[in-house]
């Protein structure tokens, strides 16, 4: 298709230098975390030499492999409910005729990434210390509960945009050679789904893995997951470990969002 | 076979409601091609759904075999559909496609593999079967399309305008095909189209629609020679529309009087008017070019040669254009020019009285 010629942004006054900018203030900071991961010495600032030792010191720290394993069955979990969640409410906001309050049901589901996290933290952290005084159950679940719930809209965003991309054609077609819903559901809807299915469960997996806020103000007492158990390393010795710990998450989250976005392209077959 | 008796739809409700149908009644009779022709929005594929089950009629009543239909679910109806883009399952190969039906019919594989070779054979599909669906060209895509529904045996194919995105040469084969399948299965076929020319060629019966009505009911012949209302004449083929004067009518004959003066007898319509003036329709190829004198007189505007036949084109008395339609001899020379004062002749009980 042809562009308009009439507005290019490109030859707008300081286009170059903006843009310029703008990258370097997003990437310059990634790139020294990255360099200094590297760093022989203890600074984080100065650097003495290639070495690999933090990596080797973060690697076999108890309290880093604690956290990571926390880290990873809660995002597991989470992003499972999540994904269920957001598939059933994907399905009820694009395969029912519209109802009254549709919207309003579409604004609840993406209501967490409306409502500032620190009010859901606090409202969390209030209502889960009502449940531990009831029932005095100190376990994983609330963490795993309250990382689903604001982990939905991101699973469910791009699940619907697949379900909304799909022929309804063939779900009908289904129907009309003796489907029943749910095998409907099984051998047509689903196949067609899943590449929206794994975007979205990738998605709220990695938005899990790197939540601090609500994790912070729910986890109880020796729960550590690895970006709190960052955040309380900052508050003593800053060692190039805690470069190491992140260049290995940015590491995980670059590939799953790649992943994500080659899943989300991929047409239907 | 299939009775629809008072079916209404309305869409919307208040000042946006929209009637898709009204008040349709038909019968469909057992292994009849029955074709619903009409422009877009004129009902016919919200007739098709009705009786698919996609669409939930307003009111009315819907049976097929005596059984209450519009009670079921689509699943638990016995007709399937061929949709207008075929609606083949992408993450299943062609011969996973025709068995669906019978798969969802919890039938033994055994039997779901001789039904599925059968209809591959069927529809010359056999050596594609392993294909995915978006492997195989858009005339092979539409005869599994075919397979799939036929395979289960329903009592009742639908489709919807199904040859609509073939190209010309393909739909033609089509449509041969779709009268051998439609021989052979013993399936009743409901079919949707927009097309007059596949309506007329392929159909035992056709409904004619506009508006969410069903306008005529009859045979291609019937429809073509006697439309009974001014959009069933304009929509099938090209018609002359004469105003007249109705005299009388007796039965099937009506005694009309022409612009000219001239009397002439055309056919009556069943519920059409029975004195006063009227429209008439007379058929290009049921006209024939005369000397001036004749049942209405004119001037040659012009010309058109087509192979196999020539258009005259007529202004009448009445500022009006005629067209008279003329096969063509081997070799015979055109003896008539433009400008020249021409007459128009035309059998008695050719010219059809229309409704209003």
């Amino acid at each position: 298709m042809a562009k308009s010629r009439a507005f290019d942004v490109r030859r707008q006054s300081g286009f170059v230098f903006i843009a310029l900018s703008c990258f370097v203030l997003l990437y310059l900071p990634i790139i020294l975390l990255v360099v200094y991961s590297f760093n022989a010495g203890t600074s984080i600032a100065v650097w003495e030499g290639f070495s690999w030792q933090w990596y080797v010191s973060a690697w076999q720290n108890e309290k880093v492999q604690d956290a990571t394993i926390l880290s990873l069955i809660i995002a597991t979990c989470a992003s499972l409910v999540a994904t269920t969640a957001a598939v059933m409410a994907a399905l009820a906001t694009t395969r029912t005729t519209k109802f009254r309050g549709s919207g309003l049901v579409f604004a609840m589901i993406n209501q967490p990434l409306m409502i500032p996290e620190i009010v859901t933290a606090v409202a969390l952290l209030i209502f889960f210390a009502m449940i531990k005084v009831a029932t005095g159950y100190t376990g994983l679940w609330y963490l795993i509960i309250a990382h689903s719930a604001f982990c939905i809209p991101f699973a469910y965003m791009p699940i619907r945009a697949r379900l909304q991309g799909m022929d309804l054609n063939l779900e009908q077609a289904a129907a009309d050679l003796y489907g029943r819903p749910w095998r409907v559901f099984r051998r047509v809807t689903l196949p067609q789904l899943w590449p929206g299915v794994l975007a979205g469960a990738m998605l709220a997996f990695v938005i899990s893995l790197d939540d601090v806020v609500i994790t912070e103000f729910v986890k109880s007492a020796g729960q550590d997951t690895l970006p709190t158990y960052m955040l309380g390393q900052l508050r003593r010795v800053i060692t190039p470990e805690i470069n190491a710990i992140s260049t290995v998450l940015l590491a995980i989250s670059v590939a799953l969002v790649v992943a994500f976005y080659i899943l989300s392209q991929s047409k239907k077959q | 076979m299939i009775e629809i008796s008072g079916l209404t739809k309305t869409f919307g409700s208040g000042d946006s409601a929209f009637t898709a149908l009204k008040d349709v009644n038909v019968t469909i009779a057992e292994n009849e091609f029955f074709t619903l022709l009409g422009p877009s929005g004129c009902g016919k594929t919200t007739l098709l759904r009705s009786i698919a089950g996609f669409v939930d009629p307003t009111s009315g009543s819907l049976t097929i075999n005596g059984d209450d239909i519009l009670s079921k679910a689509p699943y638990d109806r016995p007709v399937n559909t061929v949709f207008q883009n075929y609606a083949l399952f992408p993450h299943l190969t062609v011969a996973e496609n025709i068995g669906f039906g019978l798969e969802m019919q919890d039938r033994p594989k055994a039997e779901v593999q001789s039904v599925v070779k059968e209809m591959l054979e069927l529809v010359q599909m056999a050596p594609m079967a392993d294909r995915m669906t978006s492997q195989i060209s858009g005339g092979q895509q539409q005869r599994v399309a075919l397979a799939r529904a036929l395979a289960p045996k329903p009592k009742v194919l639908l489709l919807d305008e199904p040859l609509s995105a073939l190209d010309f040469k393909l739909r033609k084969e089509m449509q041969i095909e779709l009268k051998r399948l439609q021989h052979e299965t013993g399936i009743t076929f409901v079919f949707v189209t927009h097309d007059q020319e596949e309506a007329l060629t392929m159909s035992d019966r056709i409904a004619v629609m506009n508006g969410g009505r069903i306008l005529q009911i009859g045979g291609p012949r019937e429809i073509y020679d006697h439309p009974a209302e001014r959009f069933v004449a304009d929509f099938i083929g090209d018609t002359n529309f004469v105003s007249a004067d109705l005299k009388s009518v007796e039965g099937d004959a009506a005694e009309v009087h022409l612009p000219s003066g001239q009397a002439i007898e055309a056919r009556s319509v069943a519920g059409g008017p029975t004195s006063g003036a009227v429209t008439i329709a007379v058929r290009p190829e049921h006209a024939t070019l005369t000397a001036p004198g004749a049942l209405l007189d004119g001037t040659l505007k012009n010309i058109v040669y087509f192979g196999t036949d020539t258009h005259y084109h007529i202004e009448t008395e009445a500022r009006s254009t005629f067209v008279i339609r003329q096969q063509n001899q081997p070799d015979s020379a055109e003896d008539h020019k433009v400008g020249e004062p021409v007459g128009i002749s035309f059998n008695p009980g050719v010219a059809q009285v229309l409704r209003d």
